[in-house]
């Protein structure tokens, strides 16, 4: 895995984790991407990020495109439909399912790997045409509004570190990605994007 | 050649072919599976279609403590639940929810509901820690084990339960208790137990006519309830009965919306509804305009009660108690009693009183000496039971073999505990005051209560006495919560379990108003890591018999649609005209009734087999035996608080969603105008309500809707805000209550306090 893959791997985790454990782990391997990792045992980072993103109470900075991407805030929109969609056309599909709904951050960090991935295996129009749509047009449309609402709420030292590395890497993926190709099924065309 | 747009993209990824659209070559067969360490999985083969499915149907019903416990129909497209409405099939509801049914999609789908088991590091410190399952039921477990250890017994494991999901697999939590052995219950209900003992001392139980019959009813008095409100789908059949010429007479202390759409208004003095009732009873004797031949033939001890209204009730005296012209008193008597039919509906409100169930009392009698009781279109209708009959498989369990309890007095009650009492056991569980929680913990000694488990119920919202609940949570070692979201109960839990909502799970559900049946099936998978609350049950009884072998016999792996199959028997079939539970995904059925009048055939389940207005029963529970007035509770402040209930909320549930909130930002104090002008107080101004219980702060809004010497304002849990008018209400008990339900009912609307600019 090369190393932005590796940071994007770590940013994915850190957004899965589940325990206190798996956040220490988490941080660990954010630090090559320069995040300070948290003294050992800080509980008060676990109790931040339930804080902003797990619960019990409303949360601070939910996970989740649909709260952003929905013209009412809500979870399994129809954000959360195209996502799966998008899942589907990479052959992938989240086994957690509606417990843990399509949407959420680090699923969609996962489905981005994916897609650099496939990049590399695929590199068709099409393949080109859904790398942009998924940056541009999703994560593009809700992470930044998200890294908003992490740092209106004050967030813990390891957890604002972690959402501006993500936003760094999404500006870097923006940069990079190409415009939208051209539209067609014509093998010939095809070769010419 | 044209390019790819965000337009295109999602047009191919919806259609039907999307996967092969995107997907070529090696990728195609496969790449995708070898992502290290990866969420995401290689989909299944053969999935071809993930987007835009069509609609299956499911049928649902809304749980909540409401009067029209609608059937649902939901829509669900593609594993989610798009859309709900109102089951057609019902002839009550036709169609229709309310502003809260309708919200289902946004309760299920917010973003703020609890997700996951978790624990609080110091209650109400917000250090949450997420939980596995396993760890939380390996906590709960090891707590109720030490607490069978250190006490001998179970008894300091106390559950509180209400109405938070009246679905009835949903009594499995007390089945969960019962199945660990003899525990602390709160028993009794907050709601209407007052009135549901007056209708059992008058009549032998409490039952209703079908609400679908008032059309046929030529007088309707509202009293003391808000349909408008709390049983939109009553208010046509009052439309329809007026159409045909039925006058419409609300009596209330508060302008309601009901009251507005009503022929004539009464702004009766909170608390003396009694006396009012009897200065109609005492006008219709006077002109003999009583139905002779029904207090005759059905009745005991009326002339006893003549007496008593000769004696000590006047119409004067109840104009002057009732705040109401005795000139109007004198024409509704008479335009009651001269009605064929006429009916009174007596609301829940009325009776939270220290007087409630004598005011009921009173109210039936002037219902039953018209002759207006067994008639379709009349009755006193309060509510009923009669649907109720189901096995409560989930709830009857047995205890572990040896299991100690609570011995000499009689176990718990509760309006909907059908189980009966086996009066060979010895050891029973240890029955508590629902309505005096706070007291009941600082009180229970031998042991004390150690360990509370609240589900359906939202404790510190809904309980008296705020303050004293503080302080009775500060005697507890652990608190579990099962609910949908963070409320103030949840704050102050050590461990908090998040529960399915009803589109979640398989149940069944009936009202205990109208007369309707209605299947409620899982819809959707359970979002998070919810559970049903008889799943939750058996997780517990798996890890506690993992650790001592033995100490729970609720089953550790259950199918809940076989749970809810497992509650029908067959005189809910033959009630409802079913040959099986299956038929009910066709919509909801009604039962089929004799007649649409309770008491038709004038056989009356009181000793006597008459309507009593003399009960030796009630005297012997402690009360008159006549339907004599009683005096309402001795102001203790300057002003009467009234806290009600809002229409944006069910109790605590629905005010926090995000469409309520836009209709219903902040709580407020309703104030009349010259009680806000003589306090200095303008419409908007920050205000302090305060009494000796305690104190909220809120904002003024002036209407001359509330009664120049009360305060009102809504009860309802404001997401994120501090608001709990239990801060101002005491835990007083109600007259009646105790013989049904196990305790009085509590005196919510006899409270006083002030209110100051903030």
């Amino acid at each position: 895995m090369s190393h932005p893959d590796a940071a994007l791997a770590a940013l994915r985790d850190f957004f899965a984790a589940g325990s206190g454990a798996e956040l220490e782990r988490a941080c660990a391997r954010l630090a090559t991407a320069g995040c300070v990792p948290p003294p050992e045992a800080d509980e008060d980072l676990e109790y931040d990020f339930n804080r902003l993103f797990v619960g019990p109470g409303r949360l601070a900075a939910p996970p989740y495109a649909s709260v952003y991407l929905e013209t009412e805030p809500r979870l399994m929109g129809e954000t959360t439909l195209l996502v799966r969609a998008v899942y589907h056309a990479l052959g992938l599909a989240s086994p957690r399912q509606s417990a843990l709904p399509d949407d959420h951050l680090s699923l969609e960090l996962d489905a981005a790997l994916a897609l650099r991935a496939a990049a590399g295996e695929a590199d068709g129009p099409e393949m080109a045409a859904l790398r942009r749509y998924f940056l541009a047009e999703h994560l593009g449309r809700w992470l930044p509004a998200f890294a908003a609402r992490v740092r209106e709420a004050s967030p813990h030292p390891a957890v604002a570190c972690a959402v501006s590395r993500l936003l760094d890497w999404l500006d870097h993926e923006l940069s990079a990605v190409p415009e939208y190709g051209e539209y067609g099924r014509d093998e010939r065309q095809r070769r010419c994007v | 050649m044209s390019r790819w747009t965000k337009e295109r993209v999602e047009e191919a990824l919806t259609g039907p072919l999307s996967r092969r659209t995107f997907l070529k070559g090696m990728a195609a067969a496969g790449a995708m599976a070898v992502l290290p360490c990866g969420l995401l999985a290689p989909e299944a083969a053969g999935a071809t279609e993930s987007y835009g499915g069509g609609y299956t149907v499911f049928r649902n019903a809304c749980p909540r403590n409401c009067y029209d416990t609608c059937a649902i129909k939901t829509y669900v497209q593609d594993g989610v639940a798009k859309f709900v409405e109102g089951a057609p099939e019902s002839t009550f509801t036709r169609g229709g929810l309310c502003v809260k049914g309708n919200s289902y999609i946004r309760s299920t789908y917010s973003p703020d509901r609890i997700k996951y088991p978790m624990e609080q590091q110091g209650r109400g410190t917000g250090k949450w820690k997420r939980l596995t399952w396993d760890e939380a039921m390996d906590k709960i477990a090891r707590k109720i084990l030490a607490i069978k250890e250190q006490d001998g017994s179970l008894l300091g494991l106390g559950l509180t339960k209400y109405s938070g999901n009246f679905g009835i697999t949903n009594y499995g939590v007390e089945g969960m208790m019962s199945s660990l052995g003899y525990t602390t219950r709160f028993v009794g209900t907050p709601c209407w137990p007052a009135g549901i003992d007056a209708q059992n001392f008058d009549m032998g139980s409490m039952w209703c006519n079908d609400p679908e019959d008032m059309v046929k009813s030529r007088y309707i008095i509202v009293w003391g309830a808000n349909p408008a409100w709390c049983s939109v789908h009553s208010m046509k059949y009052l439309y329809a009965a007026r159409e045909a010429g039925a006058k419409i007479v609300v009596i209330d202390p508060v302008f309601t919306q009901t009251a507005a759409k009503g022929d004539e208004y009464w702004q009766v003095a909170t608390g003396t509804d009694g006396a009012l009732a009897l200065g109609m009873c005492r006008h219709i004797l006077d002109r003999e305009m009583y139905d002779k031949d029904w207090v005759a033939a059905n009745s005991l001890g009326f002339e006893e009660f003549a007496d008593y209204l000769r004696s000590n009730v006047t119409v004067d005296w109840a104009a002057k108690l009732s705040g109401l012209p005795a000139e109007r008193i004198v024409a509704v008597a008479e335009e009651f009693a001269a009605a064929r039919p006429a009916t009174v509906w007596i609301g829940y409100g009325l009776q939270r009183h220290v007087n409630g169930g004598a005011t009921v009392r009173a109210i039936d009698a002037l219902v039953a000496m018209t002759g207006n009781i067994g008639k379709e279109g009349g009755g006193a209708r309060y509510g009923h039971l009669q649907t109720w009959g189901f096995n409560y498989h989930a709830m009857v369990q047995k205890p572990p073999e040896g299991a100690v309890g609570f011995v000499g007095a009689s176990g718990p009650k509760g309006e909907f505990d059908f189980a009966g009492g086996d009066k060979t056991v010895k050891h029973t569980d240890r029955a508590v005051n629902i309505n005096k929680t706070a007291q009941e913990i600082l009180d229970a000694r031998n042991p004390p209560i150690r360990m509370l488990w609240a589900s359906c119920k939202n404790v510190l919202s809904q309980d008296f006495d705020r303050p004293k609940m503080i302080e009775a949570f500060g005697k507890l070692e652990m608190v579990v919560v099962v609910d949908h979201f963070f409320n103030q109960t949840v704050e102050q839990a050590d461990i908090v379990l998040p529960v399915t909502t009803c589109l979640e799970e398989w149940t069944v559900n009936v009202s205990y108003w109208h007369y309707w049946l209605a299947l409620n099936e899982q819809a959707v998978k359970p979002l998070h890591e919810a559970r049903s609350n008889i799943e939750i049950a058996a997780a517990l009884s798996r890890r506690i018999n993992e650790l001592a072998p033995g100490s729970c016999t609720f089953p550790t792996e259950i199918d809940t649609r076989e749970w809810m199959e497992a509650e029908f028997n067959k005189g809910i079939y033959d009630l409802f005209g079913l040959k099986s539970w299956e038929e009910l995904r066709d919509g909801p059925v009604k039962a089929k009734l004799a007649s649409s009048a309770a008491w038709h055939d004038r056989k009356f389940a009181t000793p006597s087999k008459k309507y009593e207005f003399k009960s030796e029963l009630c005297a012997k529970n402690g009360h008159e035996a006549l339907p004599a007035y009683k005096e309402g509770r001795k102001a203790y402040d300057k002003l009467r608080l009234l806290t009600p209930h809002s229409k944006f909320s069910l109790h605590s549930q629905f005010q926090n969603l995000d469409w309520m909130e836009e209709f219903n930002p902040a709580p407020v104090v309703y104030i009349h105008p010259r009680t806000a002008e003589a306090r200095g107080i303008r419409h908007g101004d920050a205000v302090r309500v305060f009494n000796k219980v305690g104190e909220e702060k809120l904002r003024a809004v002036l209407t001359a809707n509330v009664p120049p010497d009360a305060l009102l304002l809504y009860e309802a849990w404001f997401n994120g805000r501090k608001f709990n008018c239990q801060n101002l209400v005491d835990d007083t008990s109600a007259d009646m209550g105790a013989f049904k339900t196990g305790a009085p009912g509590v005196a919510i609307h006899d409270q006083f306090a002030d209110v100051a600019r903030a």
